[in-house]
């Protein structure tokens, strides 16, 4: 049997696995190509649980989370990134916005402090 | 609730600027582009980053500024010494990095094989026996005046700069000296080629009054108020080059569900720590219980704005006098869980959102601008620190 792609308690929240995506750019992507009403979905869904999500993973190392749980982090991430167009625009793009393709993001460096 | 901004006339406190509309042909003229090149960037100090970006010996980035024609390397070297360089190799002129950073021991030309040390001296040349007398310690790579303050990185390309980082920053950079910037890594970095003159970017962000309007949809609410709809701020300071903005929220903003969230597991960007005890007297100058941020406006295209618990940077680098290079860069504690991980993802978005509001006026101004059917801009008080940037901007370029 395939390892579930989510940890155990949070199985019902595998059919939005596909927002588990590593990157900044990634998420914005879908965000930017999806329908409101998926992307409404993902929120009213996720909303709920986040004190439990956080729970969960504030236990966990902040680099090296099991897999399961880094893909549910990354869906966290995709919270973050899907909410200002369910809270402030009601559409996937910022109205009336500059491209998000022309606003790219730099890779940090590493700058933990030595 | 008491209002939070008496009305006064900023103007008064500056008598020297006047009050008259300015004119909009420094920001479409290419001639008066070329006099700013020569006569500010090319004189004064520019800031090309944090410390904190070259942890250790041997760690380096490179920034091209194309307003000084310059690609300047910044190493830190073994001794723990932050240094400068023009990055071209002093045989044939070629880039002795062509990487943006990195960690290395020293440089080597791709193109003859010239290598230098971390400070800048000339190691080895090859086929040296095929030269003319060369005295390699006169052929090191051409130092460029670099210091920090505070963690942020400086730079001057002039050989002899007038005056010192500390005397450049002055009375502005006393008043912020002890804020935790230090405790803060950079967490992201964005950039864009923006076909606007770097004056009309930079304005955009020197006023809180187009946060009403510009930004109704993404937190012009948490910063107007009924009592202060217009978003008049605690407090406008001018220093001889540099300028700052103390900028209030509002009060009885309600969070939205997803900001509540992202408060109650770190730091996000809107929500406050409290009365800001701590901060150093240039933060929050007026002490309100109400302040949100401080924006600060170092000549001539750096800004740092200042909250309580993170900061972020943006730099306006002109490329040519419609089109300009602009830099964001946010800072925060290191998270320490995912769930600080998550506040500070959804301050990134929010903020990256707001961005794209601001950005969104800009080309449109400067079509609208090229018409030269409009010649002036008119400000009101409010819009003071755009009056004295430009000032400021005309007292260096001169008249011819
Ligand atoms: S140009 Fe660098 S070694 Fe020739
Ligand atoms: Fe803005």
């Amino acid at each position: 049997m395939a390892k579930p792609s989510l940890p155990n308690e949070f199985n019902d929240l595998e059919p939005f696995a596909g927002w588990a995506l590593p990157t900044e750019r990634e998420r914005n992507h879908k965000r930017i190509n999806s329908q409101m009403s998926e992307i409404q979905a993902l929120y009213d869904t996720m909303v709920p649980r986040m004190g439990a999500i956080m729970e969960y993973l504030n236990k966990l190392p902040i680099d090296g989370m099991p897999e399961d749980a880094q893909r549910l982090f990354h869906m966290t991430l995709s919270l973050a990134e899907v909410a200002p167009a369910v809270e402030f625009y009601q559409q996937p793009r910022v109205i009336d916005g500059f491209p998000a393709e022309r606003f790219i993001p730099i890779d940090v460096p590493d700058m933990t402090p030595t | 609730m008491a209002l939070i901004t008496e009305d006064k006339h900023w103007a008064a406190q500056y008598p020297e600027l006047g009050t008259d509309p300015i004119p909009i042909e420094p920001c479409l003229s290419p001639e008066y582009h070329e006099r700013e090149r020569e006569r500010i960037y090319r004189r004064v100090w520019l800031n090309v980053g944090r410390e904190d970006e070259l942890p250790r010996g041997g760690d380096f980035f490179v920034k091209d500024i194309a307003a000084v024609n310059s690609s300047i390397l910044i190493v830190r070297g073994k001794d723990g010494v932050i240094r400068g360089f023009h990055n071209a190799c002093t045989h044939r002129g070629n880039k002795v990095t062509r990487e943006s950073r990195g960690n290395r021991n020293g440089f080597v030309c791709g193109f003859h094989g010239w290598a230098f040390g971390l400070k800048g001296d000339l190691i080895n040349v090859t086929d040296e026996e095929q030269f003319f007398g060369l005295d390699k310690s006169s052929c090191g790579l051409t130092p460029v005046a670099t210091d920090v303050w505070e963690g942020f990185i400086f730079i001057n390309v002039d050989p002899k700069p007038e005056q010192t980082l500390t005397e450049f920053l002055g009375d502005w950079g006393k008043a912020l000296s002890g804020y935790t910037f230090g405790s803060m890594v950079m967490r992201d970095r964005y950039e864009t080629e923006v076909n606007v003159n770097w004056k009309v970017a930079l304005d955009a962000f020197q006023e809180a009054w187009h946060a009403r309007f510009v930004h109704k949809r993404s937190g012009g609410e948490a910063y107007a108020s009924k009592d202060n709809p217009y978003i008049h701020v605690l407090q406008f300071k001018l220093y001889p080059l540099h300028r700052m903005m103390s900028v209030p929220g509002n009060a009885e903003f309600v969070p939205t569900p997803i900001q509540i969230c992202a408060h109650q597991f770190g730091k996000s960007y809107i929500s406050r720590d409290g009365s800001g005890e701590g901060l150093p007297p240039g933060v929050n100058p007026t002490r309100n219980p109400v302040w949100m941020f401080d924006s600060n406006y170092i000549f001539p295209n750096f800004s740092i704005f200042v909250f309580d618990g993170m900061f972020f940077t943006y730099h306006f680098w002109p490329l040519t006098a419609d089109r300009t290079l602009w830099e964001t860069r946010t800072y925060y504690p290191p998270a320490e869980n995912a769930g600080q991980r998550f506040s500070q993802e959804y301050a990134k978005c929010a903020l990256r959102d707001t961005w794209l509001e601001d950005l969104s006026t800009l080309e449109d101004i400067q079509v609208a601008i090229s018409s030269r059917s409009v010649k002036h801009f008119m400000l009101q008080d409010q819009e003071i620190l755009v009056r004295h940037s430009h000032k400021v901007i005309a007292d260096f370029v001169g008249d011819e």
